[in-house]
C-alpha cells in the first residue's frame, strides 16, 4: 500500500488536494476505457428515454449500478495508486460510498455550480476523480479553491460564472489522472466548450461511521470482496 | 377604457385570454378549449382592477396561424396601454421571419412563445445550432428585438445554453418556474387545467439554473398549480422559488398568475398574494421587482 509523502500529507491537509498524474496507465487504462464505453453504450438509450420522461438529466450521465455490470470497477475502489492515501488521511478508518461512471456532453455551460458536498459536520468526506479521456483547457475538467476544505475558510461567493471564482485551480490531465480531494471543499466541473464529451469515474469515501455502514448497499458483490479490508471498505461487515 | 393607476407596477406577467371561436376570431378547438368557451379580455380587466394589478402579458393560445392572433391582436389594439403580447409561430412555416415580423408591426406583440427548439435530442450528438428547426427565429428574434417565451420539453432543456450562446441579445423569458415537462407527463386535471407530472426541483435545473450567467435569461414564478402536489398556497414549490431567487435574484424573476386557469381554484386574489407565502423573506424592494419591476424593465412596457 502506497502512503502518501509528508510533502504530499501536508498539501492534503493544506490545500484539501492531491493530483497523481499517471495514476493509471496501459493495458488497465485500456480495458477500464473498454469498460467504460461498453457499459454507457448500454446504458445510453434508458438514460435517453429518461431524459424525455424529464426524470434524468440530460446535462450527465451516469452508468447505473457499474460495480455490478464489470469487476474492473470495483477494483478502482481499492486501487494502489491512491487507497494507502485515502486510509493515511482517514487514519485506516476508511468506507467506500459510493461511484459515479459519468460522462459529461459538452456544453457552454456546466451542469453544476460551485459548491462543497457536505459540512463540516460530516465526518471527513474525499472523493476520487478519474479522468477517462485526456482533458485540457475548456474541456470540462474539474476544479478546486485550494484551502477552502479548512474550517472557516471563506465566504465564498456566489458567482455566476465559474471562471470568476477567486482562487480556482483547474486541473487538466492526461487519461488516467487521479484527483483525490477534501469534499468540504469548494469545486465544480468548468465549461466544456468542445465537441468531445467528458468522461471520469467519481469514486466517494468517508472516514468509517456507524451512520454510513449498510451492509446491504454493495451486497451484490460481495462475492468479490474475498479479504477483511475490503469487506470493511464497501461496509459488507464493521 | 380601464387606466393603469397607482399601482400600475403590478404586471402579471403571462396570461391567457380567449373568446368563443367565431368568424371574428377564429381559433383551434380541443377538448381542452370547446368553441363554446371564452375567458374574455374584459374578466381578466375585472380581476385586475379588483386586485390592483395595471398590466399584462397576454400569451397567444388556440391556434399559432396569423388569423388565430385575431382576438390576441383584438385586446392589443383596444388596451394598449394595459397590455403586451406574445404570440405563437407555426412549426412547418416556411418564413418564421415573415410571420414574426407581421404579427409585431405594430401591434403590441413583442416576442414568441417556443416550446419545441428543433435539435439533436441526444446531448452527446454533435451540436450545430444553424441546423435546429427554430434557429431562423432565434436568428429574426436578434435582428428585430422580439423576445422569446421560452416552455421547451426535458428532451430539449440541454439545447438552450447553446442558443444563448449564441444569441445573447434575445431576451429569452423561461415560463412557469423553469420547469421544462418530461414527455407525456401533460394532462388536464378535473378543473380543466393543465397538470404537469415532474420532480420539483426539476431534473432540467442542471440545465437551466447556470443560464443565471446570461443576463439576458429571466424567468417566470408562475404555474404553480400545474407542478404542486398541494392545494394554495404550493408550500411543497417553496425551496424550488428560493433555489430560483438566490441564483437569479428578483430583478431577473416575474410574478405571473397563468390565467385563467386559476380563476377559480384558488381565484386571482390569492395568486397576487402567492410571493408573500413563498418568499416571504423578499425586501420591499426585491417584491417590487418580482411583481412588476422586472417585467416592466425587461419587457419594455409603455
Amino acid at each position: 500500500m502506497t502512503r502518501p509523502t509528508e510533502a504530499q500529507r501536508r498539501q492534503w491537509k493544506e490545500e484539501g488536494y492531491l493530483v497523481l498524474q499517471d495514476a493509471i496507465v496501459g493495458d488497465e487504462l485500456r480495458r477500464l476505457q473498454a469498460a467504460f464505453d461498453r457499459c454507457a453504450a448500454e446504458a445510453r438509450p434508458g438514460w435517453l428515454e429518461r431524459v424525455e420522461a424529464g426524470v434524468q438529466s440530460a446535462m450527465f450521465f451516469d452508468i447505473p449500478n457499474p460495480l455490478e455490470k464489470d469487476e474492473v470497477f470495483v477494483d478502482l475502489v481499492d486501487h494502489p495508486s491512491w487507497y494507502g492515501f485515502l486510509m493515511d488521511f482517514s487514519g485506516d478508518d476508511l468506507i467506500f460510498l459510493a461511484p459515479q461512471v459519468r460522462t459529461v456532453p459538452p456544453s457552454p455551460v456546466s451542469y453544476v455550480g460551485w459548491h462543497p458536498d457536505v459540512p463540516h459536520t460530516t465526518p471527513l468526506h474525499m472523493k476520487v476523480q478519474v479522468y477517462l479521456n485526456d482533458v485540457g483547457p475548456g474541456e470540462g475538467g474539474f476544479a478546486y479553491v485550494p484551502g477552502s476544505h479548512r474550517k472557516g475558510a471563506g465566504p465564498f461567493p456566489a458567482v455566476r460564472r465559474i471562471d470568476s471564482m477567486p482562487g480556482q485551480k483547474v486541473f487538466t490531465g492526461r487519461a488516467g489522472t487521479a484527483i483525490l480531494f477534501n469534499s468540504y471543499g469548494m469545486h465544480t466541473a468548468v465549461d466544456n466548450r468542445t465537441p468531445v464529451p467528458r468522461k471520469s469515474i467519481i469514486l466517494i469515501y468517508e472516514k468509517w461511521s456507524r451512520e454510513r455502514y449498510s451492509s446491504q448497499r454493495f451486497a451484490a458483490i460481495a462475492p468479490l470482496c474475498a479479504t477483511r479490508a475490503r469487506r470493511k471498505l464497501f461496509g459488507l461487515e464493521v | 377604457m380601464p387606466r393603469p393607476d397607482a399601482h400600475s407596477l403590478r404586471i402579471d406577467a403571462h396570461v391567457h385570454v380567449f373568446a368563443r371561436a367565431s368568424a371574428e376570431f377564429p381559433r383551434e378547438t380541443s377538448d381542452w378549449l370547446p368553441p363554446d368557451r371564452e375567458e374574455p379580455v374584459s374578466k381578466l380587466l375585472k380581476e385586475m382592477e379588483a386586485h390592483r394589478v395595471g398590466r399584462a402579458v397576454l400569451v397567444q393560445i388556440g391556434g399559432t396561424s396569423l388569423e388565430h392572433h385575431a382576438y390576441l391582436l383584438h385586446c392589443l389594439k383596444t388596451y394598449p396601454r394595459r397590455f403586451l403580447g406574445i404570440g405563437l409561430i407555426p412549426p412547418d412555416i416556411p418564413s418564421a421571419a415573415d410571420h414574426m415580423d407581421r404579427l409585431t408591426d405594430g401591434t403590441g406583440v413583442i416576442g414568441f412563445r417556443l416550446s419545441s427548439l428543433g435539435g439533436p435530442r441526444d446531448p452527446l450528438d454533435r451540436i450545430d445550432i444553424r441546423e435546429f428547426r427554430t434557429y431562423p427565429i432565434w436568428k429574426r428574434a436578434a435582428e428585430k428585438d422580439y423576445v422569446l417565451w421560452l416552455y421547451p420539453r426535458s428532451g430539449e432543456a440541454h439545447l438552450v445554453p447553446f442558443l444563448l450562446e449564441a444569441f445573447p441579445q434575445v431576451r429569452v423569458v423561461f415560463n412557469h418556474l423553469f420547469i421544462c415537462p418530461g414527455k407525456g407527463k401533460f394532462s388536464i386535471d378535473a378543473k380543466g387545467r393543465p397538470r404537469v407530472d415532474t420532480p420539483v426541483p426539476p431534473m432540467t435545473r442542471y440545465a437551466t439554473m447556470r443560464l443565471n450567467q446570461y443576463e439576458n435569461v429571466t424567468g417566470h414564478l408562475s404555474g404553480q398549480y400545474a407542478f404542486s402536489r398541494e392545494p394554495w398556497p404550493y408550500r411543497d414549490l417553496a425551496g424550488w422559488h428560493s433555489q430560483l431567487l438566490r441564483a437569479f435574484g428578483a430583478n431577473r424573476l416575474m410574478w405571473a398568475t397563468d390565467f385563467p386557469w386559476i380563476a377559480e381554484d384558488p381565484g386571482y386574489g390569492p395568486l397576487t398574494r402567492l410571493m408573500d407565502e413563498l418568499l416571504p423573506d423578499l425586501t420591499e424592494h426585491e417584491r417590487a421587482d418580482i411583481m412588476g419591476g422586472t417585467a416592466q424593465r425587461f419587457l419594455r412596457f409603455p
